[in-house]
Order: C-alpha cells, then sequence, then structure tokens
C-alpha cells in the first residue's frame, strides 16, 4: 500500500499517531513548525501524578520515530496553504517545498493562556509575578537554576509561595468559561515539588473548585495537603507588588466568609489554554468546523473522536479540546490506527 | 410570581410569608432548607430574568474581596458572593440592614469573571422589599422615596424653589431652533442644598464666560429617579422619569447636560423616551473639556494645589470617564494632579451611591473615610470630584476632624472657576 500521512504538529499527539502508523508500516511525514520535536512536553521537567521525567519521556518517542525508516520530519516548517485535489492532499510549504499525503491528522495542540490579558495580576508588570511554565523551568533540576525557586526580583531564595489557580480559565469575561482541566493537577504538582524540597516553605494555592479528576490526580491533592501545602477557597481579585518586591495577595476565604491577604516573595499563576492560534486558518483550508472557542469539532464525541466532517482529515490530542499528556498520546496511538483503516479501505476502493 | 391564591387586600399572594426573617435556625443550629426557603427561592427565579445569571455563580469570591466594603473593619460581614449563595437557596434575610449596604458602585460587576449583574440583582431583591413590603427598609430610605413619590425630590421641598439659586439670572427664552443651546439638568443636590448650590453657580458661570447658550428646566425638573430606582421604588422612578422626559423635550435644546453622573447615569441608560424626542444627554464635564478644547474656556489664574481627583463610581466604573475630568483640571496651570492608591476603573466608592447618600452610618463604618485617608497620603491640599454625592459624603465626612482640616473637598467646576475667573 503506497500511501503517505501528513501529521500536522510534532508534539506528543502527532509522535504517537506518527509511530502508530510505523506500526502498520505506513510512511508518515511530521511538520513542526517550531525548530524541535516535542511540543510543550518538552518544558516539563516533572509529569503528574506519578512525577515521571518528561524530557525521557519525549527523548524516548523521538528516539523511536528516529529509527522509523517510515518517519520523515521537516521542522522549522511552515504550511503556505493547503488544498484538496482528488482526494489528495497538497501542502505547499513556505520554504517551497510541497507534500502530497492522502490523509491528514492535525496535532497542533493548544496555546498557554497570555497572563498579560488578566491585568490584575501584574504579570510582565512585578518580576515576582511568574506564570506555571516559568516555575516549571525554575523546579527543572537541570533548568537554569538548576532546581531552585528564587525570587526573580533579587534572585534570593523563595520561601513564600502562592499560585493563582483558574487563571484565563473559568472566565466569561475573558472570553474563556471553559475549565482548562490540567491546571489543578500541574500545579499541585509543583506545590509538592516545592514543599519536598524545601519542607520549611510556606505554599498556598488560590482555587476555586479542585478538579483533580484523573486517575492518582486526587491521591496526588491528598498528599499535597499531608505535606502542608495550603489551599484557600477563593479568586484571588488583585496582586500588588511591595516596595521590598514581595508581591501582596488579596482574596475571600469563601469558605471561612472572610477577606485574606499575605505577601509572598513569588507568585505563580496558573495558566490556562488557549485554542491553538493557527486553527482557524487550517479550518478554512479543510472547511471544518470549531466550536464556539476555536477548538476543532470531531465528527462524533463519542464514536468517531478522532474523524472530521472530512474525509481523510483526523484530530488528536487537545486541538479539539485540552486533555493532560497521556491523554494526548493515547490520542495520537488511537488516531493512527483509524487512519490506518481509512488508508486500507482507500486502498481496497482504488484497487 | 408563584400565585397560589388571592391576597389580602389588593396584595397579591405570592405563596409563601415572609416572617421577617427567613433564615430560621434548627436546635443543632444548622440552616433549615424547608417549604420556606423552597417557595422564596422559586419566588425570586420568576421575579427577575437578573436571578438566572446567579445560577452562573461560581461563588469565587472576588466579588467580595473587590468589594470596597471588604475594607471596613465593621462591615467585613457583606459579601456580595454570600448574598448570591443565600439567594438561590431561598436563604436570604431581608429583615436586616445588609441588603441597603450594597452603594451600588459596580467593582464586583467589573471583577466578576462570569458578568453576574451583582447590581441588577440587588436592584430587585430591593423592589422585593420597597414594593412588595417583604423586608426591611430604613426609615430614611422611605422618607426620601416618600418625598420623591409625593414631591419630586427627596426633601418634600417645594419645587417652585428648585431654581431659586438661578433666579436673578437672565433666563434665555425657549431654546427650540437653536442648534448650539444646551440644557442644564441640575439635580436635585445642587438645586437645593446650601453647599452643592455652589457647584451649580460655578458651571452656570463657566457656560456664560463662553458664551454657550443654555436653560435650566426650573421648577419643571425632577428628581431624575436614580435613587428610587437602585432603591427598587421602580414605580416611583418611572412617574419622575416621564415628567422629566416630557418637560425636556418641551424644553427645546437637543443636547442635555447634567451636573451629576447619577442623572446621566439613568437618563443615558434608563430614559428611553429622550432618543425619540432627538435629545442626546452628556455628563457635564464632557461640556467642560469641549469647551476647554476649542479655546471657549481661557484659564487666566494658576491655582497651585497639589490636588488628587475621586473619580465618581458612575463616571469611572460605569461609564469609562477617566481621562476627561482630569485633562480639565491638568489644563489649569499650577495644578498638580496626584493619584490615590485606587483611582480610575479602581476607583474607591465614596458610599453615597445606591441610596447611600440618603442612609444614616455612623462614624467609623464610612467608605468615604477610607477615601479620606487614601487622598491624605498623597499630602493633596485638594480633593476634587465631579459629582454632588462624592461631594457631600467626603465633605461630611471630614467636616470637624482635625486630622482633615488641611484637605478640602471641592467639586471640578468650582476649581475651574476659580482658574477662569479673577
Amino acid at each position: 500500500m503506497d500511501k503517505r500521512v501528513a501529521i500536522i504538529g510534532g508534539g506528543v499527539a502527532g509522535l504517537g499517531a506518527a509511530l502508530s502508523l510505523d506500526r502498520y508500516g505506513i510512511e508518515s511525514i511530521i511538520i513542526e513548525k517550531s525548530p524541535k520535536l516535542g511540543g510543550k512536553v518538552t518544558g516539563y521537567a516533572h509529569l503528574f501524578p506519578d512525577f515521571k521525567d518528561g524530557k525521557a519521556l519525549v527523548a524516548e518517542l523521538i528516539d523511536t520515530a528516529g529509527r522509523s525508516p517510515c518517519i520523515r520530519v521537516l521542522t522549522n516548517a511552515s504550511i503556505r496553504t493547503m488544498t484538496r485535489q482528488d482526494g489528495r492532499f497538497e501542502l505547499s510549504m513556505t520554504s517551497g517545498d510541497a507534500v502530497c499525503a492522502d490523509a491528514v491528522i492535525l496535532t497542533c495542540g493548544f496555546e498557554v493562556f497570555d497572563a498579560r490579558k488578566q491585568g490584575e495580576y501584574g504579570y510582565g508588570v512585578y518580576p515576582n509575578v511568574i506564570t506555571a511554565p516559568e516555575l516549571e523551568l525554575f523546579l527543572d533540576p537541570e533548568g537554569p537554576t538548576k532546581g531552585k525557586l528564587l525570587r526573580p526580583s533579587d534572585g534570593q531564595p523563595a520561601q513564600r509561595v502562592a499560585i493563582i489557580f483558574c487563571v484565563g480559565s473559568r472566565n466569561k469575561r475573558l472570553g474563556n468559561p471553559y475549565c482548562s482541566r490540567i491546571c489543578c493537577s500541574y500545579s499541585t504538582k509543583q506545590a509538592i515539588e516545592i514543599m519536598e524540597r524545601h519542607p520549611d516553605a510556606n505554599v498556598t494555592c488560590f482555587y476555586m473548585d479542585i478538579r483533580t479528576y484523573g486517575r492518582g490526580f486526587e491521591e496526588m491533592y491528598q498528599y499535597a495537603q499531608e505535606l502542608g501545602v495550603k489551599y484557600v477557597r477563593g479568586r484571588v481579585s488583585e496582586c500588588s507588588a511591595l516596595p521590598n518586591g514581595d508581591i501582596q495577595v488579596r482574596a475571600e476565604n469563601t469558605l471561612m466568609c472572610r477577606p485574606v491577604q499575605g505577601a509572598f516573595d513569588v507568585v505563580s499563576l496558573s495558566v490556562g489554554m488557549a485554542p491553538c492560534s493557527d486553527g482557524a486558518q487550517i479550518a478554512a483550508w479543510l472547511d471544518l468546523e470549531l466550536d464556539p472557542y476555536g477548538f476543532f469539532q470531531a465528527k462524533d464525541d463519542y464514536l468517531s473522536p478522532y474523524k472530521t466532517h472530512q474525509e481523510g482529515v483526523f484530530l488528536a490530542g487537545s486541538i479539539s479540546g485540552l486533555k493532560p499528556i497521556r491523554d494526548c498520546l493515547s490520542d495520537g496511538f488511537s488516531a493512527g490506527g483509524d487512519v490506518a483503516l481509512y488508508l486500507q479501505r482507500l486502498h481496497q476502493g482504488r484497487a | 410570581m408563584a400565585k397560589t391564591g388571592s391576597g389580602e387586600k389588593g396584595q397579591p399572594d405570592y405563596g409563601w410569608r415572609f416572617q421577617g426573617k427567613i433564615v430560621r435556625l434548627c436546635e443543632d443550629r444548622s440552616v433549615r432548607m424547608d417549604e420556606s426557603s423552597h417557595l422564596m427561592e422559586r419566588a425570586l427565579r420568576q421575579m427577575s430574568m437578573e436571578y438566572f445569571a446567579l445560577d452562573r455563580c461560581l461563588q469565587c469570591g472576588i466579588c467580595t474581596e473587590g468589594c470596597p466594603h471588604t475594607k471596613l473593619e465593621t462591615n467585613a460581614r457583606f459579601s456580595p458572593r454570600s448574598f448570591i449563595q443565600k439567594a438561590r437557596l431561598g436563604l436570604l434575610d431581608l429583615s436586616g440592614e445588609d441588603l441597603w449596604l450594597c452603594t451600588q458602585c459596580g467593582q464586583c460587576k467589573l471583577i466578576c469573571p462570569y458578568e453576574i449583574p451583582f447590581l441588577d440583582v440587588m436592584i430587585s431583591l430591593r423592589s422585593l422589599v420597597v414594593e412588595q413590603g417583604a423586608g426591611y427598609v430604613p426609615a430614611s430610605i422611605k422618607g426620601v422615596l416618600s418625598s420623591l413619590s409625593s414631591a419630586g425630590n427627596p426633601w418634600k421641598e417645594d419645587q417652585s424653589r428648585r431654581g431659586e439659586w438661578y433666579a436673578d439670572r437672565d433666563r434665555p427664552g425657549n431654546l427650540s431652533g437653536r442648534q448650539d443651546a444646551v440644557m442644564l439638568f441640575v439635580g436635585c443636590l445642587p438645586s437645593y442644598d446650601k453647599r452643592a448650590q455652589k457647584i451649580a453657580r460655578a458651571a452656570a458661570e463657566l457656560l456664560q464666560r463662553a458664551g454657550v447658550a443654555f436653560d435650566i428646566l426650573g421648577e419643571a425638573e425632577v428628581c431624575c429617579g436614580e435613587s428610587a430606582l437602585r432603591a427598587g421604588d421602580q414605580g416611583t422612578f418611572e412617574r419622575l422619569k416621564a415628567i422629566n422626559t416630557r418637560n425636556l423635550a418641551k424644553g427645546g435644546a437637543k443636547r442635555i447636560y447634567t451636573l451629576s453622573p447619577h442623572c446621566y447615569d439613568v437618563m443615558k441608560n434608563r430614559y428611553d423616551g429622550l432618543e425619540a424626542s432627538g435629545c442626546q444627554v452628556y455628563p457635564f464635564v464632557i461640556l467642560l473639556h469641549e469647551l476647554i478644547s476649542k479655546g471657549a474656556l481661557p484659564v487666566r489664574n494658576g491655582v497651585h494645589k497639589r490636588v488628587a481627583f475621586h473619580d465618581p463610581c458612575l463616571f469611572s466604573k460605569h461609564h469609562s470617564i477617566i481621562a476627561e475630568p482630569r485633562e480639565v483640571l491638568q489644563n489649569i496651570p499650577g495644578i498638580e494632579l496626584v493619584e490615590m492608591e485606587h483611582s480610575g476603573e479602581k476607583s474607591f466608592c465614596c458610599g453615597g451611591g445606591g441610596g447611600g447618600v440618603w442612609r444614616d452610618t455612623a462614624k467609623g463604618e464610612r467608605l468615604a473615610e477610607i477615601r479620606l485617608e487614601e487622598a491624605l497620603k498623597t499630602g493633596a491640599d485638594i480633593l476634587a470630584t465631579a459629582c454632588p454625592y462624592c461631594l457631600t459624603m467626603l465633605e461630611e465626612s471630614a467636616r470637624g476632624e482635625e486630622r482633615y482640616q488641611d484637605l478640602k473637598v471641592m467639586d471640578l467646576c468650582e476649581l475651574l472657576r476659580e482658574g477662569v475667573f479673577s
């Protein structure tokens, strides 16, 4: 069977799809716009809930893909336009190259919410207000601070840390009323990492509802509380900087019906996820449906979650709604299976 | 409303009885959720569309943290979040003062991630109490509502004295057909209150100096009805609105300028008949801004003072009017404009909105006191504002207090007047 699949996006979902197709002996080409494969998972030193090494996971996926004769990779590759002719997809790249494929898997992932849009928290204004991906970098043993959490303003060790949940999620005013699903869990994981390394630290999480919904997630939340991570139910209205660089945080402790406030060395914003920024363009090329927020709509969320309304176009990973890493990978593997079956039928139909 | 039977003497029967207190405690001190709370919840749900918005509330508490009352140590009990929670469980206690603490400043609405119209919810609940007797109305509010209803102003004053402050001036006659003519909607405080009349006089002098053809409605003007509306008295509001709409249309001027942001707010948002007669309403500060930009109001004298500007909530939080008053002030040479801890959109309420200006609030429980402290911290000589309510609230709280004796509260019109006239 001489068929080829274009996979748009080289994160874990795209790699999973390529490896799945490889098992069926189907040729695929991964088109990645950034310089390297692995997507956002490359930024996570440890994954939740098992603290597995995220970089090792990505390295293993890339390594396996690299050894496959069926998988080709284009990095730094942007698509100029995409058309469909006689059932085949023609992708012309900005480099001038052209790629032909019999099926397309969209694995473009998501964007991290831009915390500047929630101005009341002062991200980009106060140096000691950081975002969760930046905290992840601080907590990376191989990162620039060798795993130490420091105050960006003066490089001093941070002992008092506030983590604000639901930044850019569950917020109708910002146009993101949905729950980003993974922030409660990754923030809890980060809180555990700080507490395990610094048992004297004060880590306070300001949350609205704790949604640790996956297998092992709730147990991780319990463990965080055993370690002494404090959870305060209340949305922070404002962060302000004190003259020494501390960040003053105010909220209502809604369970105590009392206003609470505190000064922290570092405030980390648990930013939510937004739909992939290239989504609208891709949807226009392929005549696909987007939901009101900009996530791709599957043909049927129950029965055909990886298919779209267009024959030969498939979805995997967070492009169709936000998912934790495990689900993105299994999406990729499953979509690969769907594509293999589709190509086999196509082959038989033509033969 | 869920009607379960005919009521007594024309009073509709809402199917439940308010026994003064709705939250009743069981012997074990837990809140009892029973038939009465269920009926109240149903009644509230049917009462207003706003109520449906309550179902969206996440109970995150950001409104409570943002609410100016939280900054008052004595009043930390007021929580919009908790209000919503109780309302949707039918466990609201309408027999107490809480319903009347809200000043309708709009901070909660501004920061709510789910855009819950809490101000409208409050108005609906107050309607329940004011129009249907379902709870407690402070005596001061009752008095004002009754005066507004019978006399057209909050003090049962003689309507014929409404234009008295203006009596010694020449009235220009009918303004119909004069494209450039404007109508000054004075409002109740600047019409009757000795102190606030100074704002009206300053405004009139500035208009004369700028050569603007203008008039006031005089005794044909009644209260704009904002206080009645925000206190839940829809009926009185509608009557006042009808009188003003009719008389403004008769007045002839197509452009109406209000001295108070409160008049502006309701006339802009709720006077649907005005537009039909081709009238447009603006706040007075916008006219000043325009006249200054055109060079029609040359400022001759420097006012060498440090001035902090207190944004009226209805300007900053409800209508995003933030830059204009500041630009008017900065146009006066010598003025050093300083900003308080809360300014612009994050401005801190004086406590006068939503009927607050009519309520008696004990010393130590006034929002204006917090605002005065913020002004002191800036080292300002003058605390300027652009609202007669704010002026009254701030000045009343500063009166007789030694720590505020060097801080003067002034309206923007008065300050500009000092600059324009020698």
